[in-house]
């Protein structure tokens, strides 16, 4: 499931919304279509447990009965883990406001973790990321630093470490795991990097600089899982 | 092979959900508990071969048996072979990651000539000797079939056996057969079965260079194999579980087959020779099918598929009932061959794919003359008053085709497309009135071929230069804002007429061209006909002995030994009625 686009992943959803045929809202015009949001799309070859999707309905439907009706529509792979009802739905503004992801990126292969460990800082400690961002024409130069807001590793051993990362994401720039990952240079040919999105954050207050900030957990925490 | 492993090649290739399988409806059996095990491979990308409706309908009917098993395959992109071939990897199926040279046997579509080079290059990824003399007791049954069957002698080598026609029903006697034994009495019991043709057991001999020389069984096998058909279309098995790719195909979308064969009997065209009688689907069977493919699915589109759509007798009501009852799901109706030659432009309106692309008339050639030698029952007339409708309606945006080096062509008729096209935006501005800027004509001009079992089957395709000439013509012709010209290279056309009219020799030069690297040739980026030049020269043949040679009607021809049912002296007697008027 990894190995699909954000484009792909769309049209799964939307496919199997119609096969569990919920009532969906559906846009006016020739060629009417599914009111959905999604969260950043996530990058191909990643995993993820905390994505993002909004459905308009035309009807109400429990969160229960949505998800269990999803999830025996849904490919393996893809399965709704948590639904809730969101007052107040405006498309286009659902998850405008997530701005941090959060990685776990899996690296097995032969890694020297103290080493890791050293390259990881100094990364931190300077001040400017330079990077050639291709595939954009024309190419551009993107400082990585900002968008970096935390890098730890959070398990080592002789064939596999773990990195988490928070990076900044959406529309005013971010920096992808991938690029990080670069940076450590961690990409080897006879290691396997996995990445796996951990969660998605709306920031409440900017950074001031030098702290980190305060976001907001977009998926819902487990206390607001039980209020409803 | 390990799932990490695998990561690592999906990681280096683009599009890697083209190997990855675990698509809705994708079937998953238990290979212990099969008696014949299928791999069916589409030798294009996924992206193609899954648009093929032919692959589901097989997949589908081997599937639904307790005692077969049917994976899927295709021709990796070049980036993906590089890995596989690099890592010494076999090509895999995508459900179960088995190497293809694991199942029993590996069923191969013949789509279109310039796809044979994809096939050795499966053959060789799988690790299975290409040539079907070559294989031993190990290694699987090669199994070909679909619309290239009809002319198996290029890629006969190659393959162990070949379906001449339609696999619904014959599908079934050859997973039996496949499942009975060890290859040698699977070989005899697929011989038996009827329209199965084992290259094997027969000798090709060679009167002439081209063409010219005939096909006889070594031994019991029959003289002649009769091209399968389904007589009841209404009561064929067809998928409306249908797999749904992750990825964006040519077609994603619920795809009904309406109708197969075409009553129309233009003289160029193969599909319409071979695939008789014209047969239709009853209404009742597919709205029902439609409510079914749009639940097990979830498309929002339902295709209409037939050569002539709107030749289906109750088209109006079957598209004015699926409207009726997926409109309010938002559910649309396409028809992606709406060639309005019988036009009705209320149907068309009703249809969302049409209202996206535009509006297709085919005349196919520019003079009433020419248009009565090839059969093209389309009058001028016809084609003003559906420009007319269209425009009226609301269209700025029509397509039409047309062929040139038809059989009697002259530069007059070549020059007459132009006329055409031109009195057509002339009529199409003062139409449109204050919107006659957005009008658009499209002209698709693609070079004829020469098609077995075709009233033209004995006609030679022009010569590259003259086609090369008349494509010029025709490019002075069509200039102008509101024309919008596009061809296919006559490299590419001369190669699918060499190929088309092939005998046995010219698997040689398939295989030649194989070595030297071709591959995907039907993707212009790929295509190189320098090198083909080569590969016919290194077979020792003559492309044009193939492609340009008129051959004669009392000659022996490589196909003879396959009927498709109008017969030899039917197919004469057309080419005859053809050519009679000239000499009037």
């Amino acid at each position: 499931m990894r190995w699909i686009s954000h484009l792909d992943l769309k049209r799964t959803l939307e496919r199997a919304l119609r096969r569990a045929d919920l009532p969906l809202a559906l846009t006016q015009g020739h060629n009417p279509h599914p009111k959905l949001s999604f969260g950043p799309p996530l990058p191909l070859g990643a995993t993820g447990d905390a994505e993002l999707l909004a459905v308009h309905l035309a009807e109400p439907v429990g969160p229960g009965e949505f998800s269990e009706r999803l999830n025996a529509q849904l490919p393996a792979g893809v399965e709704v883990t948590d639904a809730w009802t969101l007052p107040g739905y405006k498309k286009k503004e659902t998850f405008g406001d997530v701005d941090v992801a959060e990685y776990r990126v899996q690296v097995t292969g032969a890694v020297d973790a103290e080493d890791l460990q050293r390259r990881a800082r100094q990364l931190l400690d300077r001040t400017e990321l330079t990077v050639q961002r291709g595939g954009q024409r024309p190419e551009r130069i993107v400082d990585l630093r900002p968008h970096i807001l935390s890098l730890s590793l959070a398990r080592s051993g002789s064939e596999e470490v773990e990195l988490h990362m928070r990076l900044r994401t959406g529309s005013h720039g971010g920096a992808r795991p991938q690029e990080v990952v670069a940076l450590l240079d961690l990409e080897e040919d006879g290691r396997v990097v996995r990445y796996h999105r951990t969660g998605l954050y709306a920031s409440v207050e900017a950074a001031a600089p030098g702290s980190r900030g305060v976001w907001r957990r977009w998926s819902r925490t487990r206390s607001q899982r039980e209020r409803s | 092979m390990q799932d990490l492993d695998f990561d690592v090649l999906l990681s280096r290739v683009t599009k890697p959900a083209r190997y990855t399988d675990g698509e809705w409806n994708a079937v998953h059996k238990d290979p212990a508990a099969a008696r014949a095990r299928f791999a069916l491979i589409y030798p294009d990308t996924y992206e193609i071969g899954m648009s093929h409706l032919g692959l589901h309908i097989l997949y589908h009917i081997l599937n639904a048996h307790p005692d077969y098993l049917a994976e899927r395959a295709f021709a990796p992109w070049p980036d993906m072979e590089d890995q596989l071939r690099s890592r010494g990897l076999p090509l895999m199926s995508l459900e179960s990651r088995t190497p293809l040279r694991d199942f029993d046997a590996l069923g191969i579509t013949l789509p279109y000539e310039l796809t044979y080079t994809n096939i050795l290059n499966v053959l060789d990824l799988a690790g299975v000797p290409l040539r079907a003399a070559e294989r031993g007791p190990d290694d699987p049954l090669i199994i070909g079939g679909g619309p290239g069957a009809v002319n198996p002698e290029p890629m006969a080598d190659f393959f162990d056996a070949i379906l001449v026609g339609e696999g619904e029903e014959a599908v079934l006697e050859i997973a039996h057969a496949v499942a009975a034994g060890d290859r040698e009495k699977a070989l005899a019991d697929l011989a038996e079965i009827e329209g199965v043709y084992v290259p094997s057991r027969y000798e090709a001999g060679f009167t002439a260079p081209g063409p010219r020389g005939s096909v006889n069984p070594a031994g019991s096998a029959p003289a002649v194999i009769p091209r399968r058909f389904v007589s009841d279309l209404d009561a064929a098995p067809f998928p409306t579980k249908q797999i749904v790719p992750f990825l964006d195909t040519v077609h994603s979308r619920v795809t009904l087959e309406i109708m197969r064969g075409c009553g129309r009997g233009c003289r160029f065209c193969q599909a319409g020779a071979v695939y008789r009688p014209r047969r239709e689907r009853s209404v009742g069977t597919l709205l029902r099918q439609a409510e079914e493919a749009v639940a097990a699915t979830g498309y929002d589109e339902i295709s209409l598929l037939a050569f002539t759509s709107v030749d289906y007798g109750p088209i109006d009501e079957v598209v004015s009932q699926l409207v009726a009852r997926f409109a309010d799901r938002g559910v649309g109706v396409a028809m992606p061959s709406l060639r309005v030659d019988a036009f009705s432009v209320s149907l068309a309106s009703k249809i969302q794919e049409v209202r996206k692309t535009g509006l297709t008339f085919a005349p196919e050639a520019g003079t009433e003359r020419l248009r009565e030698v090839i059969r093209k029952q389309l009058t001028e007339d016809d084609l003003f008053a559906g420009a007319e409708a269209a425009f009226t309606a609301g269209w700025t945006r029509l397509k039409l085709y047309f062929m040139i080096g038809l059989p009697t062509e002259t530069d007059e008729d070549v020059a007459a497309i132009g006329d055409l096209v031109r009195r057509l935006v002339g009529f199409g501005r003062g139409a449109l009135g204050s919107r006659r800027g957005r009008l658009q004509i499209a002209v698709s001009v693609v070079a004829f071929v020469p098609k077995p079992h075709t009233p033209f089957q004995w006609t030679g395709q022009d010569p590259r230069d003259a086609l090369q000439g008349k494509l010029q013509l025709l490019q002075q012709e069509l200039r102008g804002r509101a024309i919008k010209l596009s061809w296919t290279d006559a490299g590419v056309s001369g190669l699918e007429a060499a190929i088309s009219r092939g005998d046995r020799r010219v698997g040689r030069a398939i295989e030649e061209a194989w070595r030297m690297g071709a591959k995907f040739d039907s993707w212009g980026e790929h295509f190189d006909e320098e090198r083909w030049q080569r590969a016919f020269a290194r077979a020792k043949l003559e492309m044009a002995d193939y492609a340009n040679a008129s051959l004669g009607f009392d000659e022996g021809l490589a196909w003879d030994h396959i009927s498709c049912g109008p017969g030899k002296a039917a197919l004469r007697r057309e080419a005859e009625r053809a050519f009679a008027r000239e000499e009037v």
